[in-house]
């Protein structure tokens, strides 16, 4: 084929972009696109061009664990330690400048200040405020009085993330399960953290409504991930859950 | 969905290896993509791994974002709607397109709320672009749709529609060339 008509490559950019393409075409066009920079143009202008397409798709809520799998992948937790760079509260004082400078660069200080906090992420919200977000957070110590976990989780968000600030001894095959100690009520399960790093989990309910009621937190060691209803095995570590704010 | 505004400066603090923002992008888009990828693949499990893939392969490209690629979303969309198409073509029975699986296909769409058509008309609206819709043949519409939203190749949407496979090709290529001025119409 003569790849030089600029119609023909449109046109095979079109049919790549929507799809119609059979499995051997579309990869030959992959190739013909990796190859040839007046391809990759056709394509990627018909990508921009039809972007507004997707938007009358409806969404559908991902699986709680697509983002750890992701987070694994990329290096998150369970990686090789790494300096810290946002999201657990004791990365905020060293991503603090970062984040002025970048955001300074970007000028959206704006945009920080009218988005809803669950579109900006914490440090930017500290950033710009000045204050830390309204956020439950839990310290938890070991036996010694020696504090093991961090467990913070913002208001009205799902996602419990977790700094382990000692690691912790788990038997092979073992879990490490985090409770909620409500007052004059039975514990229940919040979800399973890591024996060192950093991990996050995502709730059923917000934090304002499962740990508003939660003065303590407690994480015991259970054969698997504990159920609602199961009473957990003895606890290791304990700790006041705050409100910060 | 979030506006280009909202999430272009994430985009660039991924780049810069910033995981915060990583996950706000994800928060943020994952829901409207694992719908576009669930929309081509019609299996949950592979569209999240398309998802996951697609998210991976952000964290380590963000620095290739360019605005020519358009707004963030649609960048991701193309990344994932790629993706989708990809694994869809290798699964060997849309390689070939059998009758029964045709049929299957025909079932599924049949199911689907909203249909095809239906996604693209109200994504005309979104953009203004309705009435330059509606001058667009009805055939060549549905063509554009199937194609879009499902992912359907010719074989699949001849078979869809009981046309011959040379009727799809022609009306998809003028249907493509209209939906073309209607989208520039858009901007």
């Amino acid at each position: 084929m003569n790849y030089d008509r600029p119609e023909l490559l449109d046109r095979l950019a079109a049919e790549y972009v929507f799809g119609t393409m059979t499995g051997r075409v579309r990869r030959r066009f992959q190739r013909l696109r990796a190859s040839l920079p007046a391809a990759d143009v056709a394509a990627v202008a018909w990508e921009a061009r039809t972007g507004g397409l997707a938007q009358s798709v409806p969404a559908v809520a991902p699986s709680p664990g697509l983002w750890n799998a992701i987070d694994r992948r990329t290096g998150g937790t369970g990686a090789a330690p790494e300096p810290a760079r946002g999201g657990g509260i004791g990365a905020w004082a060293w991503a603090l400048p970062l984040t002025g400078l970048v955001f300074g660069v970007l000028a959206t200080v704006g945009f920080v200040r009218l988005a809803p906090d669950a579109l900006v992420p914490i440090d930017a919200i500290v950033q710009a405020r000045g204050t830390l977000p309204e956020s439950y957070v839990g310290i938890l110590t070991d036996t010694t009085g020696a504090a093991t976990m961090l467990a913070s989780s913002t208001r009205h968000g799902t996602t419990m993330s977790i700094k382990v600030l000692r690691p912790v001894e788990v038997p092979e095959g073992k879990v490490l399960q985090l409770w909620a100690l409500p007052r004059g009520a039975e514990p229940f399960p919040l979800g399973v953290v890591p024996r060192e790093g950093k991990d996050s989990f995502e709730m059923p309910e917000t934090s304002e409504k499962l740990l508003s009621n939660v003065p303590r937190l407690a994480v015991s060691i259970e054969d698997k991930p504990a159920a609602p209803g199961t009473e957990p095995q003895g606890f290791i570590l304990t700790g006041h859950c705050v409100k910060l704010w | 969905m979030s506006s280009p505004a909202d999430l272009s400066p994430l985009v660039a603090r991924v780049a810069l290896g910033d995981r915060a923002a990583f996950r706000t992008l994800y928060e943020a888009t994952a829901p409207s993509l694992l719908g576009v990828a669930l929309r081509i693949l019609r299996d949950r499990g592979r569209a999240e791994d398309v998802i996951q893939d697609a998210f991976v392969n952000v964290w380590h490209r963000a620095g290739s974002y360019r605005e020519t690629a358009g707004a963030p979303m649609t960048w991701l969309t193309a990344i994932v709607r790629n993706r989708a198409l990809d694994a869809m073509r290798s699964e060997s029975r849309h390689e070939a397109s059998s009758l029964t699986d045709d049929e299957d296909a025909m079932a599924d769409i049949e199911d689907d709320r909203p249909d095809a058509l239906a996604l693209l008309t109200q994504a005309a609206d979104a953009l203004a672009i309705r009435a330059c819709l509606a001058t667009i043949d009805g055939s060549q519409r549905q063509c554009l749709a199937l194609a879009y939203y499902r992912g359907l190749s010719h074989s699949e949407m001849a078979a869809h529609l009981g046309s011959p496979i040379g009727s799809v090709k022609v009306w998809l290529r003028r249907g493509l060339e209209k939906l073309r001025r209607c989208l520039e119409r858009a901007k």
